[in-house]
């Protein structure tokens, strides 16, 4: 069936050049003529197709079907979704990945144009800045988990210590509901709140020092100019850094796994107590890893697949209304 | 249900592909299945063979080419990995015991060792461990590595603190039943507060769910955690919590140790290695006594020959060699592994005294434990069924909920598991 299809596909490819021809005599040359080009680009294609778009097709399939990983697979029709369906512990894992995504997303952008705005200011030691502020984004985000893990520890972790020393009462943080997720929040925020400052950087050495000179000589104060020009003139910028946060914190996956004892024979993988912790993408780890259900594991990771995608399409309709 | 057409194609392009990545940017680690040559590759973890053994192991087997590859990571999806991918698998390799279930339920991938003449080594060691790599019709996919007989540990000092017996045997006495071992603890958490006999919930649940006659999933694949056995484990591991004496370690084991608020602590034998390498401070006040009711086991590994391997009966030779009595007494002087083999116990590198254990003679309590741990069925969706009932413990320790809702919903959720994992 699948070469016949093969087949049509061929046959339709090779009566379109025809068609054209009463155009131009090009078409079916220049793919040839172009060949050292086709071949320069041809290493992402390639990668892609085989760790990219084959996954993509393969786990869709796997969907609709049962799989332990050696097994021969069997065909589950839509069971994997009915069962995603009334899985309470999916749905859990989907509100748990948007708070800790706002918790850790908001906070951070806000900081992150504020420490941008004050490397804008600094005049001396500003690649120093930099890499400081870069630094985190390219540290092992296991060697960061197992630091956090540390200092949040319930008993003796320094956060702790600190409270204490303070006369306030210790929190258990690594066992609530709440604190769980302010922990991977701050964590997450730490990691990436220079990254993206060095992107608003980026953006507010774009803005032209005439329209600040213009809004000085109109009497516009620092509050009133940060809000009506440095705002506004950085949106690309800022919808670009939303964008980005998005689709990598709605997939937060290494922090809760590292923090949560990801090597443990016991329940590994679970999100920590409470399951607080468990993000949707650590769910889908737990079920095809863990527990060797791969079918629906590749039920699950399409399921975040459209929670992305229709935050993807909140932030796009966002955009494309303020562009009116 | 067969392969499709399409899943062949795709997979079969796959293999090619990956093979010729493979091909191109390794070396030649291992000899592969295909190759026909002599060599002999051995897959194990870091810290799951003695490494000094292994080597030892290339001069007696000059002629097999062993190549041995401690493999990082999670060693179980390498290993499916490569056994679904059928090439470059391993000769010989190791398949840890949480494992096994798993593996057993795949068992065509595995050379029956009983074909090879393992049952004779059996007849002499212990009959639970090797019936763990046993399928339903009696074919021996694995070569026990190790065991992790269950005990007790705890800190003489702050039960003497307590006024509480330290002798190993007094303390055993007076916890030879879960009520007696928690009226044991509440008296050492009155007298010093600041210390627990219990550092977390799911550490009595596992040792209580080995002591009963059925996990959570029969032997024909029937779900079977809410039965009363269970519930009964489910009331006495809450128990804790309602006396408590419960010190919710869990999220920070190793500090709780280290700084006495874990006094007594629930283990296999291997959990002597984490304690020591989480309080070393603590060196000479611990001791091991039994555990309530009667010792369990949790995990130890095995040594398999995959079926793809050539020479199977040279690879069982190996094996032989490298698990042999002498063998695993130095493993365990090497790398703290628990000889599985019970003749291994009577070598001296076991019968001395530990000075972290304040020189006791930890081989009179696990030798004895190792015999006595009772068989018990685990189908390869247990750890998925069970997660279920921790996930529940911890709600319960951390949160606050109530262990009677949490038992209800610790069920349903894992029905609903077991349901996914294709369980009755």
């Amino acid at each position: 069936m699948s070469s016949a299809s093969l087949d049509r596909g061929f046959r339709r490819s090779r009566s379109r050049p025809p068609a054209a021809k009463p155009a131009a005599t090009g078409p079916r040359r220049n793919p040839l003529r172009y060949w050292p080009q086709y071949v320069a680009v041809s290493p992402f294609f390639l990668l892609f197709a085989v760790f990219g778009l084959f996954p993509l097709g393969f786990s869709a399939w796997l969907a609709f079907h049962r799989w332990d990983g050696i097994s021969p697979v069997t065909f589950a029709g839509f069971d994997q979704f009915r069962f995603l369906a009334a899985d309470a512990t999916f749905r859990k894992a989907v509100v748990n990945t948007v708070i800790i995504w706002v918790m850790a997303t908001v906070p951070m952008l806000v900081m992150s144009l504020g420490i941008a705005s004050m490397l804008n200011a600094v005049r001396r030691f500003k690649t120093f800045y930099q890499v400081v502020l870069f630094l985190p984004s390219v540290t092992s985000v296991v060697a960061i988990a197992i630091f956090f893990k540390a200092i949040f520890n319930n008993q003796v972790g320094i956060v702790n210590q600190v409270l204490t020393g303070l006369g306030l009462p210790a929190v258990e943080w690594l066992s609530g509901y709440w604190t769980i997720k302010i922990v991977l929040a701050v964590l997450m925020t730490w990691q990436w709140v220079g990254y993206n400052a060095i992107l608003y950087y980026a953006g507010l050495q774009a803005i032209s020092s005439e329209v600040y000179e213009a809004a000085k000589l109109d009497g516009a104060g620092a509050l009133r100019t940060f809000v009506s020009i440095t705002v506004p003139l950085l949106r690309p910028v800022i919808l670009f850094t939303v964008v980005i946060s998005t689709i990598g914190g709605l997939q937060t996956f290494a922090e809760p796994q590292v923090l949560f004892g990801s090597n443990a024979s016991i329940n590994p993988n679970s999100g920590g107590p409470g399951q607080a912790g468990l993000t949707m993408v650590l769910y889908f780890y737990q079920q095809a890893f863990n527990n060797n259900n791969f079918g629906y594991g590749a039920a699950i990771a399409y399921a975040v697949f459209a929670v992305v995608a229709v935050f993807a399409l909140i932030n796009w309709r966002l955009t494309a209304r303020s562009e009116r | 249900m067969n392969l499709s057409r399409r899943h062949l194609l795709l997979s079969s392009g796959l293999a090619a592909l990956g093979t010729g990545a493979l091909a191109a940017c390794s070396t030649s680690t291992s000899g592969g299945g295909t190759s026909g040559s002599t060599a002999t590759a051995l897959w194990y973890w870091n810290g799951g063979l003695s490494d000094k053994v292994v080597a030892a192991s290339k001069t007696r087997f000059p002629d097999a080419g062993i190549t041995p590859s401690v493999v990082g990571g999670d060693f179980k999806q390498k290993l499916q990995t490569t056994l679904t991918g059928g090439s470059f698998i391993p000769q010989i390799t190791g398949v840890k015991g949480e494992d096994m279930p798993f593996f057993r339920s795949v068992a065509d991938k595995f050379t029956d060792l009983n074909t090879l003449g393992a049952a004779d080594i059996a007849a002499g060691q212990l009959a639970w461990k090797w019936a763990e790599a046993q399928t339903p019709d009696g074919r021996q996919l694995g070569f026990p590595i190790d065991i992790g007989p269950t005990a007790m540990f705890y800190r003489s000092d702050i039960l003497a603190q307590a006024g509480l017996p330290t002798d190993p045997t007094e303390v055993a006495a007076a916890t030879s039943t879960w009520d007696d071992f928690y009226a044991f603890g509440q008296e050492l958490h009155g007298k010093v507060p600041a210390s627990f006999p219990v550092p977390s919930l799911s550490a009595v649940f596992q040792i209580i769910v080995g002591q009963i006659s059925q996990r959570f999933v029969s032997e024909d694949d029937t779900f079977v955690g809410d039965s009363d056995e269970m519930k009964s484990a489910w009331d006495t591991t809450v128990k804790a919590q309602a006396l408590g004496i419960n010190a919710n370690a869990a999220q920070g084991l190793d500090a709780a140790l280290a700084s006495g608020v874990t006094a007594v602590d629930l283990g296999a034998a291997w959990h002597a290695l984490d304690i020591k390498l989480a309080a070393p401070d603590t060196s000479g006040k611990w001791m091991v006594a039994n555990n309530p009711v009667k010792p369990t086991n949790f995990g130890g590994s095995f040594l398999t020959i995959p079926s793809a391997t050539k020479d199977k009966a040279g690879a069982f030779e190996i094996i032989k060699w490298v698990l042999g009595t002498d063998n695993q007494g130095e493993a365990f002087t090497d790398a703290s592994i628990f000889p599985a083999d019970p003749a291994a116990w009577e070598l001296p590198a076991l019968t001395g005294g530990d000075a972290f254990f304040g020189g006791q003679k930890t081989i009179d309590i696990f030798g004895p434990a190792g015999r006595e741990v009772p068989e018990q069925y685990v189908a390869a969706s247990d750890s998925a069924v069970s997660a279920a009932f921790y996930n529940e413990l911890t709600n319960v320790e951390a949160n606050g909920k109530d262990p009677a809702q949490a038992w209800t919903d610790a069920v349903a959720a894992a029905r609903d598991i077991a349901q996914r994992q294709g369980v009755k």
